[in-house]
């Protein structure tokens, strides 16, 4: 089998540069070691290898389809439930008491990692189930609990997000769906849902769709939308399943994703669709942004997985294709001289080399992410506190870099191939329409850079960058104790102000209430911050590797140790640099994009 | 029906091979050891099956130092009851032999499984000697195990067909492609394995009788070469002259 994924990499990130086993000091994680992590990420490995990287190009080959009312997908989801559900794969996370293990979220991430490495078609269906059963755990009644969560996490039922509707998807105030009331807590709801994702597929005997909507004379805007649990079939008193009339009434055929269903629901429309509320009322948005702040980790570590599977199989392609003459420094190439492997040529190797600096760096980023969600969840302290905060600026970050950078990387993985990367024959061109939607659901590029500048950086008056500064200078600082990297921690140091110097010409459009001057280009404020903070990640990773280098430590190779360093001078040179542009654009005074300073003749 | 099975730790399929200190030890360097494939996916799976059916419990053995203690734990989150970890370095194939022999004796196990060889060494050689040190029959290469009452029909694979046999009472089995598929550590087992026994007992006397003298890995694998499908006389050119397999 070829390689997708490298474990070895996944333990470095996880024991030697983020110290994982720190979480083990606290009670929801006491029951935990090193080595029952290893053995999940074993048996991650090793399901997937079954499970889900043989179905890889049959997914998208023979996509998921609808036919006389209902989804058909691949056989292999159906399958793929019933094994998650018997083995615990559903439950991961949750509390003990809610039929969980309280993994922490980490090592949760980084066994989809795995499964998203070998096929990012399947692990969504499960992840929805998890994610939506979770909010139900979080805010549903003790009866909702006990109907819904097991017969989810046992695989019998999958969970949706429904969210978007035909007007409304990156602005989620304009949702039109209605709930009108029936009986305490029991809604009528009516409407349209789109896209949804996993809405309807022949691998379980129930939806339970996590839908919002807005009750009967409730607020317009967020502040009037609520949450409901609305199943296809619904559980009547006798426990007797009556089918709820929550209708799948076309899918989506897209580029990307293929084996993945996307489907249009109609809720009311030929009869009731009961929705149980759950959390209170017109707070829905709130209770949905747990939901949605996993997902969007979730979306930036399928795309790093994505775009790590794709870099192994051009790494592969460009070990065994020989073409071309290897350039000499001194004299000339000689045609009678054997034709040299094409990893041998230096500009190959750039690609090589950034695809490598991209996705181990956005990983890096998304396990450090998912460590603060891990620690702000179970330390009442200050540093719990301070997790939180930065959990939520890097949310943002870790769902853009790895869902544009990861794009770019595979990209530069299928120009390694040549020809053959834009042919059928060959896996890279579906990973490149897969990671395409990476940048699209979950809050687009455009709506993660509006969070970011918009919410995240004033929020507690500039609380969490401030803790996220430090976090670097102390990197920094540590880095410049090793003669081999206190020239990358000094360049970094000279990088990070850049944020503030952006910050600093922005900020007073803000304080006037030019908030479209302010934001207007956020997602150039996006590239210019996420490139310092994973350059960040690459000095993090090249400290742990110099260390492990000086104290002789063998858990993995010499060379393997080296490679860190070296690609985190890669990063330095061909990626860092870029901050200045960024820089540069954002404090250029000219208003372009502007639409009251230019109209649509423009165009 | 009580069943001791044997593991060993062998380096991941995908390690790098190296050696070491003039090419006579193995570069353990920054490789990850697993269970020997063999002792795992169908020795200790068939075994578990077995007690399932018919009651009785899976008892797994490993001579090793400490830092095997991981695949133990691997073999008990798949669902062995217990384990046995013999305190000493697996000098050879009989140090290793005589050790499970010597535990197994005083305990009365109705069978005991191995995997046909380990990936590493590939030496094919401890489930013999157990067996004659035991005065037990043996049957090896084993992909097909049926039990009915005290009786066990086995099938092994030969070449070009299969050898079905019966073995009545207790036995050694070396356990071969086929005889069971692989079970994945769930999250449950993996949480009850830290609970579950591993004693750790002190080796017999036993001396190595093998010391390698040397090790070699094979020459490095050349780039790949396209040929023209329309152009077979180079194809087998290639074949003949070159790669040396027609
Ligand atoms: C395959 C697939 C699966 C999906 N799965 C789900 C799911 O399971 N559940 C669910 O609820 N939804 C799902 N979605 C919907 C997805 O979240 C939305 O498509 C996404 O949020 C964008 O909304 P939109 O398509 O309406 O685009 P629009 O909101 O119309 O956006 C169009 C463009 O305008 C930009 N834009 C919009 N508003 C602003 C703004 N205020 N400032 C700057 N730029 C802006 C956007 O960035 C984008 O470039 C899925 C979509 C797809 C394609």
């Amino acid at each position: 089998m070829a390689q997708y994924v490298s474990l070895d990499t996944l333990r470095f990130l996880l024991y030697d540069v983020h110290k994982v086993e720190k979480l083990l000091q606290y009670e929801r994680f006491r029951d935990f070691d090193r080595n029952a992590f290893d053995m999940l990420l074993d048996s991650a490995k090793t399901w997937a290898d079954q499970d889900f990287y043989p179905y890889l190009r049959e997914m998208d080959e023979q996509p998921a389809y609808f036919k006389d009312g209902k989804v058909h997908t691949h056989p292999i989801v159906k399958k793929l439930f019933k094994e998650a559900g018997a083995n615990g794969w559903l439950g991961m996370y949750f509390d003990t008491e809610d039929g969980g293990i309280q993994l922490p979220m980490t090592i949760t991430n980084s066994v989809f990692h795995i499964l998203e490495a070998a096929n990012n078609h399947l692990p969504g269906y499960l992840g929805l189930t998890s994610g939506s059963a979770h909010l139900i755990a979080s805010f549903g009644s003790d009866d909702l609990k006990k109907t819904y969560i097991p017969n989810m996490l046992s695989g019998k039922w999958a969970g949706t997000m429904a969210l978007t509707e035909p007007q409304s998807g990156s602005s989620l105030s304009d949702i039109t769906t209605t709930a009108t009331p029936v009986s305490e807590g029991t809604y009528s709801i009516r409407g349209q849902k789109i896209f949804i994702s996993g809405g309807d597929h022949e691998g379980v005997d129930n939806f339970i769709h996590l839908t919002l909507a807005r009750i009967d004379g409730a607020p317009s805007g967020t502040k009037g939308i609520s949450l409901f649990v609305v199943p296809q079939y619904r559980v009547q008193d006798d426990g007797q399943l009556v089918y709820n009339h929550v209708k799948a009434v076309a899918d989506f055929q897209k580029m990307g994703q293929r084996g993945y269903s996307t489907v249009h629901l109609v809720y009311g429309e030929e009869d009731a669709s009961y929705g149980y509320l759950i959390g209170e009322a017109n707070q829905g948005l709130k209770h949905m942004f747990q939901m949605m702040n996993g997902a969007r980790i979730d979306v930036g570590l399928s795309a790093a997985s994505i775009a790590t599977a794709a870099y192994y199989a051009s790494l592969q392609y460009a070990r065994e294709r020989p073409q071309g003459r290897k350039l000499q420094n001194k004299g000339k190439k000689e045609a009678t001289n054997e034709q040299t492997l094409i990893i041998n040529h230096p500009d190959v190797r750039r690609m090589l080399l950034l695809q490598k600096a991209v996705v181990e760096g956005a990983l890096s980023l998304l396990l450090e992410c998912s460590l603060h969600v891990d620690i702000a969840g179970s330390d009442q302290s200050e540093t719990g506190i301070n997790s939180k905060l930065l959990s939520e600026i890097l949310t943002p970050v870790a769902k853009t870099y790895p869902a544009e950078m990861g794009r770019i990387a595979v990209n530069n993985g299928l120009q390694v191939l040549g020809g053959y990367g834009f042919c059928t024959d060959f896996v890279l061109q579906q990973y490149a329409r897969d990671i395409r939607i990476m940048a699209i659901y979950e809050g687009t590029t455009g709506i993660q850079s509006l969070d970011l500048l918009g919410r995240k950086i004033p929020m507690e008056n500039g609380r969490a960058l401030r803790l996220l500064s430090a976090q670097i200078m102390e990197t920094i600082s540590s880095a410049s104790n090793h003669e081999n990297l206190a020239p990358y921690a000094n360049v970094l140091g000279k990088h990070l102000p850049r944020v503030q110097q952006a910050l600093e010409y922005l900020f007073p459009f803000a304080l006037q209430g030019d908030h479209e001057d302010y934001l207007a280009d956020a997602t150039i404020f996006m590239d210019l911050t996420s490139n310092i903070i994973i350059a960040h990640q690459w000095l993090k990773m090249a400290l742990a590797a110099e260390n492990a280098l000086q104290s002789g430590d063998s858990t993995y190779t010499e060379d393997f140790y080296r490679s860190k360093v070296h690609t985190m001078k890669f990063y330095f040179k061909y990626e860092l640099p870029k901050t200045s542009a960024s820089l540069e654009t954002l404090l250029n005074k000219d208003k372009l994009t502007i639409t009251d300073t230019y109209n649509d003749s423009i165009f | 029906m009580n069943i001791l099975v044997c593991i060993s730790k062998t380096p991941d399929t995908t390690s790098k091979i190296s050696f070491k200190s003039d090419n006579t030890e193995y570069n353990s360097d920054g490789v990850t050891f697993i269970m020997n494939p063999y002792d795992e996916w169908y020795a200790l799976v068939r075994a578990l099956e077995i007690t399932e059916q018919n009651g009785g419990s899976v008892t797994v053995i490993n001579v090793g130092p400490a830092t095997n203690d991981i695949i133990i734990r691997k073999a008990l989150a798949i669902g062995a009851a217990d384990a046995v970890r013999v305190d000493t370095e697996a000098m050879d194939s009989y140090v290793v032999a005589a050790n499970i022999a010597a535990h197994a004796k005083s305990k009365n196990y109705d069978m005991i499984f191995l995997g046909k060889e380990t990936i590493d060494y590939n030496g094919s050689e401890v489930g013999a000697m157990v067996a004659e040190i035991m005065d037990l029959p043996y049957a090896s290469y084993v992909s097909r195990l049926d039990i009915s009452g005290s009786t066990a029909t086995i099938t092994r694979e030969l070449e070009g067909g299969e050898e079905v046999s019966q073995i009545d009472g207790a036995f050694v089995l070396s356990a071969a492609k086929g005889l069971a598929e692989q079970r994945i550590a769930n999250m449950k087992g993996i949480m009850m394995a830290k609970s579950k026994p591993l004693t750790v007992v002190q080796p017999v006397q036993a001396d190595a009788r093998v010391s390698a003298v040397k090790y070699a890995v094979p020459p490095p694998k050349s780039g790949v070469k396209l040929v023209d499908p329309d152009n077979m006389d180079e194809l087998v050119r290639l074949l003949h002259e070159e790669a040396k397999v027609i």
